[in-house]
């Protein structure tokens, strides 16, 4: 055995397999982090450029929300009232699972 | 997608935005980037902690390679930069590894005696030296491409290699003349 080739069966031990599916899930799991991260980044500036159209626009939508609030009191009460009846009347009478 | 699909095609669909072709890519070369790094830094496992950020980096720059470079030394260009970084914040606990190393039984058979004189050597040779000699000596690499990785000049590297070997040679008690 030359010295060329004890050195090279040296560092042979440090070569990892030719396929390692382990090591490739790992990296991909954190290149599909990566790319959530960056989408949800890619967002942010929407969401602050509809904060600040919303915040520059609360003063004239004011009163329109707090009309719209009185309007819809009585048929929201009513709607959740009909929603929970039904609920209540599925849950007593309804078909039981086994 | 084809089950033999080439670098160039690989890295044309990635940089469309093919996950699945980049994962081919990290599966072609998860060896031959971790090999580097296992013989840059002698742990195994900061190296292949290591290999995953660059191959993270790698998915991000995918648009940057241009068409018909070498993936493989490219690849391994990223991990020679994050490895110079990674080894400036550990210039410490290096020197320990070092004296853990001189301080560890010797191993028994001549096989292990080797690998730890030249693990031990690798550790002493400067950074340059050893990712030329990781690339040359231990992966074959031809000197261009270990040049175009390491971002050295050839004739650099080429002396890289010859000192980097002569070293370790003589770690193994084969001095100069081999």
């Amino acid at each position: 055995m030359t010295p060329d080739d004890r050195l090279k069966a040296a560092f042979g031990a440090d070569t990892p397999p030719p396929r390692d599916y382990a090591f490739t899930a790992a990296v991909m799991a954190r290149v599909a982090r990566r790319e959530l991260q960056l989408a949800l980044l890619k967002n942010v500036p929407i969401a602050l450029a509809a904060s600040a159209v919303l915040w520059s626009a609360a003063p004239a939508l004011e009163p329109l929300v707090s009309d719209l609030a009185v309007d819809l009191q009585v048929p929201v009460a009513l709607g959740l009232t009909v929603l929970l009846g039904v609920f209540a009347t599925l849950r007593i009478f309804g078909p039981r699972r086994a | 997608m084809a089950i033999l699909a080439t670098d160039a095609e690989l890295v044309a669909r990635a940089q469309a935005g093919s996950t699945a072709a980049f994962g081919r890519l990290v599966d072609n070369h998860q060896s031959a980037v971790r090999a580097f790094l296992r013989r840059l830094l002698a742990d195994r496992d900061e190296a292949d902690d290591l290999a995953q950020e660059t191959f993270l980096a790698a998915w991000e720059r995918i648009g940057r390679l241009h068409a018909g470079a070498s993936v493989r030394a490219w690849l391994c260009g990223i991990a020679w930069r994050k490895a110079q970084t990674f080894a400036r914040g550990r210039a410490r606990s290096a020197r320990r590894d070092r004296q853990w190393l001189d301080s560890r039984d010797q191993a028994f058979t001549p096989a292990e005696e080797d690998r730890a004189a030249v693990t031990k050597a690798m550790a002493a040779l400067p950074m340059d030296q050893r990712a030329a000699v990781a690339l040359c000596l231990a992966a074959d690499w031809s000197h261009a491409e270990a040049a175009e990785a390491l971002g050295l000049p050839l004739g650099t590297l080429k002396s890289h290699v010859t000192r980097g070997r002569a070293k370790l040679l003589e770690v193994l008690g084969a001095g100069d003349d081999a």
